[in-house]
C-alpha cells in the first residue's frame, strides 16, 4: 500500500508585524525574520487548525477520513482531547482515531507519522494531519522576536496518487537547556547560549537527512527540494548548504522571512510552499527539528501534482500590518 | 368588554437617586397617584396591582416584588404580580390591568412599573442591559443593545436614504421638549450639531442617540369607566390597548426597518378605540435609540414606512407642530427607568389630557385623542395605548 | 461578570456554533439556523434535517461597537481592538446570522459586501473557551 499526501491547506493569521518596528520600538530586534504572522485576539492554535483543515478537506468527503492528529507546542488546555474540537468544527465522524502530539517543535512530524500508521487502523481511506503553532514568550525575551504563528493540514490517502511518502529517519538524543518550558509556565526560555544551540540543531538535523538518504540509498542531490526546521533567518540555509545543497534546493522551502518562527509548523509548511511548484516526479525532503532534542527527516515522491485550493503567494499576501504597540495589545502585554 | 378609564396617575422625577431604593421610588410615585385622585380614594377598593420591572431592584428582589412594593405602601393583602417584558415592563403592567378591568373582574387595578438603575456598577449595568435580546445569539455576536437597534438605523438609511442628521433631529427635539418637563432627566437643550458629535457607540449611534439609564417609578390608577366620575370629573379613558410579540431575535424577523410587534400592537388599539392615526393629537413613544422613534412613526401610521425623516424635517412632530411626539422629553431625554417607563407615559398622557402638565408652556392645548407606545427591548414585545379625554 | 450561557447550555448548540449546522424544513423545504421547534418559515414542519450550511453570504447590516459599550464578556477584546464590528449576514441558504466581523476592510464595510463564516474564539468563562463563527471579507 502507498500512503500519499493528496492535499495540504495553510493558514496564516491576517496580522503582521515587520521587523523594523521592533528596531523602531526597541531599538534591536533579535530575529531575522523580514516580517511575521501575528495571531488576532480571537485566534488560538485551534482556531488555525481549524481553517487550514477547512482548506486541506475543501472538495473530500470527510465522512471518509478515520484519522485525525493534531500537532502544537502549545495547545490551548495542558488537559484535553483537543482533536474532538476539530471533530465538531470539521463535521468528521465521531469514531475517527485521534492523536494529539505536543510538547516539542518535532512535534509536526511526529502527528504525521503517527497519522500514516493509524491509517492501517482504519477502513476509512483518508488521514487528517494538522499542525498549528504559535510559540509563546514574553516580549523582554530574545526568543520571543521571532515567534510567529501558522498552521498547515493535509491529506493522507491510501493508494490514491499524490506526494507519495517515502521512508523517515530519526535522531534523538540530550540536549540540556536548549528552548523548554517548565509546567505551569506560558513563556518559552532557553539558556540562550547561541553556539552550543547551533552544534545540536546541525549535528541532529544532519544525521536525520544523511540517515535518510543512506536509508533510501539516494544523495541529497536527487532531491528537488530539501526544506529544513527553520527556528532562525540563518541556520537551516547554512546547514543544508554545508551538506552540498544548491540554492535551488534549499531557496523554495524557506518560509521563516515572511512568517517567523512557526514551530512545529516550519518544515511542513516549507513542504507546502513547495508543493505549488512541484512537477511530477520530483523528491522532496523535509527535516524537523526539536530542542532537547530530536530531529525526523521524512522523503517524499511526487507521483501526480497536490492540487491546490489555495495559493500559498496569496496566503501570504494577505495581511494587515501593525504597529509594535498593538502587537503588545495582540499578545495581551498591555 | 367594560370601558376603562384612568382615574390617577403618578411618577417620579427620572434620573439618578442615590438616596432612594426601589420601594421608595415605588413609593413616591404611588403617593403622587393618589393625590391625583380628584376626591380621594379609599385604598381598600383597589382589587388588582400589575408591577412592571426588569431588574427587580437591580435584582436583588428577582422574586415576588410585587407584593413587597405594595406591603410598602399599606396594600400588603391585594392581589399583586410584577410583570416583566424588558423595556415594554411597564407597559405590559398597564396592559394586563386595562384587562383586569375590561373583563369585570375587577372594579379598580393599579397598573405601576419602577427601574432602580443607578444603584448597579457599570460592569453589571453593560451586563443586563444586554439580556434583553436573544442572548445566546445576539449578545454572543458581542453586540450590545445599542448595536441592534444600530443595525436597524444601518438598514433604514441604506433603503431609504436616512441620513445621520435625522437621527440627530430626534435627539435635538426630544432634548427641546424635555427642558420644561420637570419630571424630566436631562432638561438641557441640545442642537443638531452637538447631537450629531458625540462619543461613539455603536455605528452610526453616538452617546446623543441613545437613552440614558435612570432610576424611577410610574402608577396608574384604572376604574371601570361607569364609576369613574365618583373621582373626578376628569377621567381619562382608555380607549383603546392592543400588545403583540415579534421572534426576539433581530435576524430571525423579515425586516430591520419596521418592528411588527407595535404594527400589530397598534392595529388592535386603534381597531378598539375606534380612531386611527389621523385621529391621534399627541403621542408619546418609545425612543430608546433615536432610530426608534423613526421606526415609531411608521409602524404606528404617522408616516409610510421610509418617509418617516420627512416628519423631523418639517417639525411636524415637534412640540409646536401638528403632531407633537414626545412633549415629555421622551424616553431620550425624560428618561428611561425600564420598568417605569410604559406607566409613565401614560402618566404625562393622563396630566396632558386634563390640563395639567404643570409647565404652561408644554401643555398641549385642546387634545382630544393621545397614544401612548412602549416596546420590549429591540421590539420583541410591543404595547400600544390610546388614550380619550374625559371631560368634554 | 458575563452573560450566562452556561457551558451545557453553548455545548447544545455546538453544531451551530462551529460548522453551521441549518435545520431542512421537511415540510416547505426551508432552512431554519438557528434552529427551531416548529419551520418559521412555513409555521407546520416540526420535522427536520440537518444541512451543512456554506458560510457564504452577504452583509445585510452592520455596526461597529465602540470599546467602551462592549459586554463585559467582550471587554477584553474591545480593549485590544478599541472597537469591532457586528454584522447581520445573510447566507446564501437564505437564514440571516447575526456574528461579528473580523479583519475588517479599511475602506469601511459596505451592505452588500460577499462575508464567509470563519472559526475564532467568541469568549472565556469560567476558564473554558467558547469557539464559534465570525465571518471575515470573503
Amino acid at each position: 500500500m502507498t500512503k500519499s499526501i493528496i492535499s495540504c491547506g495553510v493558514y496564516l493569521p491576517y496580522l503582521r508585524i515587520k521587523r523594523d518596528e521592533y528596531l523602531s520600538a526597541l531599538g534591536r530586534c533579535s530575529a531575522g525574520m523580514r516580517e511575521k504572522t501575528v495571531l488576532d485576539i480571537d485566534e488560538d492554535v485551534i482556531t488555525m487548525a481549524v481553517e487550514a483543515s477547512r482548506v486541506a478537506l475543501a472538495g473530500i468527503d470527510v465522512s471518509r477520513v478515520g484519522v485525525v492528529t493534531v500537532a502544537s507546542t502549545g495547545f490551548p488546555y495542558q488537559e484535553k482531547a483537543q482533536a474532538g474540537t476539530l471533530v465538531e468544527a470539521l463535521g468528521l465522524e465521531k469514531n475517527v482515531l485521534t492523536a494529539q502530539h505536543s510538547n516539542s517543535t518535532v512535534s509536526g512530524t511526529e502527528s504525521l507519522l503517527t497519522a500514516l500508521s493509524l491509517l492501517d487502523q482504519t477502513e476509512q481511506p483518508y488521514a487528517l494531519v494538522v499542525v498549528s503553532d504559535a510559540p509563546v514568550s514574553g516580549p523582554d525575551v530574545d526568543l520571543e522576536h521571532g515567534f510567529g504563528a501558522a498552521a498547515c493540514a493535509f491529506v493522507l490517502a491510501k493508494d490514491e496518487p499524490g506526494l507519495v511518502f517515502e521512508g523517515v529517519y530519526a535522531q534523538s538524543g540530550e540536549a540540556m537547556g536548549l528552548r523548554y518550558r517548565l509546567p505551569g509556565e506560558t513563556d518559552i526560555r532557553d539558556i540562550g547560549v547561541k553556539t552550543f544551540a547551533m552544534l545540536d540543531y546541525n549535528e541532529t538535523v544532519k544525521g536525520a537527512v544523511t540517515g535518510l538518504a543512506n536509508k533510501l540509498g539516494r544523495n541529497l542531490t536527487d532531491y528537488r527540494h530539501v526544506v529544513l526546521h527553520q527556528a532562525d533567518a540563518k541556520s537551516a540555509t547554512a546547514l543544508a548548504k554545508k551538506m552540498g545543497c544548491t540554492d535551488e534546493q534549499i531557496k523554495e522551502g524557506v518560509v521563516y522571512p515572511y512568517t517567523g518562527d512557526t514551530g512545529a509548523c516550519s518544515s511542513l509548511l516549507g513542504l507546502c510552499r513547495v508543493l505549488e511548484s512541484a512537477c511530477a516526479g520530483d523528491c522532496i525532503l523535509i527535516s524537523s527539528h526539536g530542542s532537547g532534542s530530536g530531529s525526523q527527516a521524512l522523503s517524499f515522491c511526487l507521483e501526480t501534482p497536490v492540487p491546490k485550493s489555495v495559493v500559498f503567494e496569496a496566503v501570504l499576501g494577505y495581511k494587515r500590518y501593525i504597529s509594535y504597540i498593538q502587537y503588545l495589545k495582540q499578545k495581551r502585554s498591555i | 368588554m367594560e370601558n376603562v378609564a384612568i382615574i390617577g396617575a403618578g411618577q417620579t422625577k427620572y434620573g439618578d437617586f442615590p438616596g432612594m431604593g426601589v420601594k421608595e421610588l415605588f413609593a413616591e410615585a404611588y403617593l403622587e397617584m393618589l393625590q391625583s385622585v380628584d376626591r380621594g380614594l379609599e385604598q381598600q377598593r383597589i382589587g388588582a396591582a400589575y408591577i412592571g420591572s426588569l431588574s427587580a431592584g437591580s435584582g436583588f428582589q428577582l422574586g415576588q416584588l410585587a407584593p413587597l412594593l405594595m406591603g410598602h405602601v399599606g396594600l400588603p393583602h391585594v392581589n399583586a404580580v410584577r410583570i416583566e417584558n424588558a423595556c415594554a415592563s411597564g407597559g405590559y403592567a398597564l396592559y394586563n390591568a386595562a384587562c383586569a378591568v375590561a373583563s369585570g373582574k375587577f372594579d379598580m387595578v393599579l397598573a405601576a412599573g419602577v427601574e432602580k438603575m443607578r444603584d448597579v456598577s457599570s460592569n453589571k449595568g453593560r451586563y443586563w442591559l444586554g439580556v434583553s435580546g436573544d442572548t445566546e445569539y445576539e449578545r454572543l455576536a458581542g453586540s450590545t443593545f445599542a448595536g441592534i437597534y444600530a443595525l436597524m438605523a444601518s438598514r433604514y438609511m441604506h433603503e431609504y436614504g436616512l441620513k445621520r442628521e435625522h437621527l440627530s433631529m430626534v435627539a435635538a427635539k426630544n432634548h427641546c421638549h424635555a427642558v420644561a418637563n420637570p419630571k424630566a432627566q436631562f432638561r438641557k437643550e441640545i442642537t443638531i450639531e452637538q447631537a450629531m458629535q458625540g462619543v461613539p457607540v455603536a455605528h452610526p449611534f453616538n452617546v446623543w442617540d441613545c437613552s440614558p439609564t435612570s432610576d424611577g417609578a410610574a402608577v396608574v390608577l384604572l376604574c371601570n369607566a361607569k364609576i369613574a366620575k365618583e373621582f373626578t370629573n376628569k377621567p381619562v379613558y382608555l380607549k383603546g390597548f392592543g400588545a403583540a410579540s415579534d421572534y426576539l431575535a433581530i435576524h430571525d424577523r423579515d425586516s430591520m426597518t419596521r418592528l411588527l410587534a407595535t404594527r400589530r400592537a397598534a392595529t388592535e388599539a386603534y381597531k378598539q378605540a375606534g380612531v386611527g392615526p389621523e385621529d391621534i393629537n399627541f403621542a408619546e413613544v418609545h425612543d430608546c435609540f433615536t432610530i426608534a422613534e423613526i421606526l415609531a412613526y411608521g409602524d404606528l401610521g404617522f408616516a409610510e414606512e421610509g418617509l418617516a425623516q420627512y416628519l423631523l424635517e418639517e417639525g411636524f412632530t415637534r412640540a409646536d407642530g401638528k403632531l407633537p411626539v414626545n412633549a415629555s422629553g421622551g424616553l431620550k431625554a425624560k428618561g428611561h427607568p425600564i420598568g417605569a417607563t410604559g406607566c409613565g407615559m401614560a402618566s404625562e398622557v393622563f396630566k396632558q389630557l386634563r390640563d395639567e402638565a404643570q409647565e404652561p408652556s408644554r401643555q398641549i392645548k385642546n387634545a382630544r385623542y393621545a397614544l401612548s407606545h412602549n416596546v420590549g427591548g429591540s421590539g420583541g414585545t410591543a404595547a400600544v395605548f390610546i388614550y380619550q379625554r374625559g371631560d368634554a | 461578570m458575563s452573560a450566562h450561557i452556561s457551558i451545557p447550555m453553548y455545548q447544545r448548540a455546538v453544531p451551530q456554533r462551529y460548522r453551521l449546522t441549518g435545520k431542512l424544513c421537511k415540510s416547505c423545504g426551508k432552512i431554519n439556523f438557528p434552529p427551531k421547534a416548529v419551520c418559521k418559515y412555513c409555521l407546520q414542519g416540526a420535522s427536520f434535517e440537518d444541512v451543512r450550511l456554506s458560510g457564504r453570504g452577504a452583509v445585510y447590516s452592520y455596526t461597529v461597537i465602540a470599546g467602551g459599550g462592549a459586554p463585559p464578556e467582550f471587554e477584553t477584546e474591545a480593549r485590544c481592538k478599541g472597537s469591532y464590528p457586528v454584522l447581520i449576514v445573510e447566507l446564501e441558504e437564505g437564514p440571516r446570522v447575526i456574528t461579528q466581523m473580523v479583519n475588517p476592510p479599511e475602506e469601511g464595510i459596505a451592505i452588500g459586501m460577499s462575508v464567509q463564516a470563519v472559526f475564532r474564539k467568541i469568549y472565556e468563562e469560567e476558564g473554558v473557551i467558547r469557539y464559534g463563527f465570525k465571518f471575515s471579507p470573503a
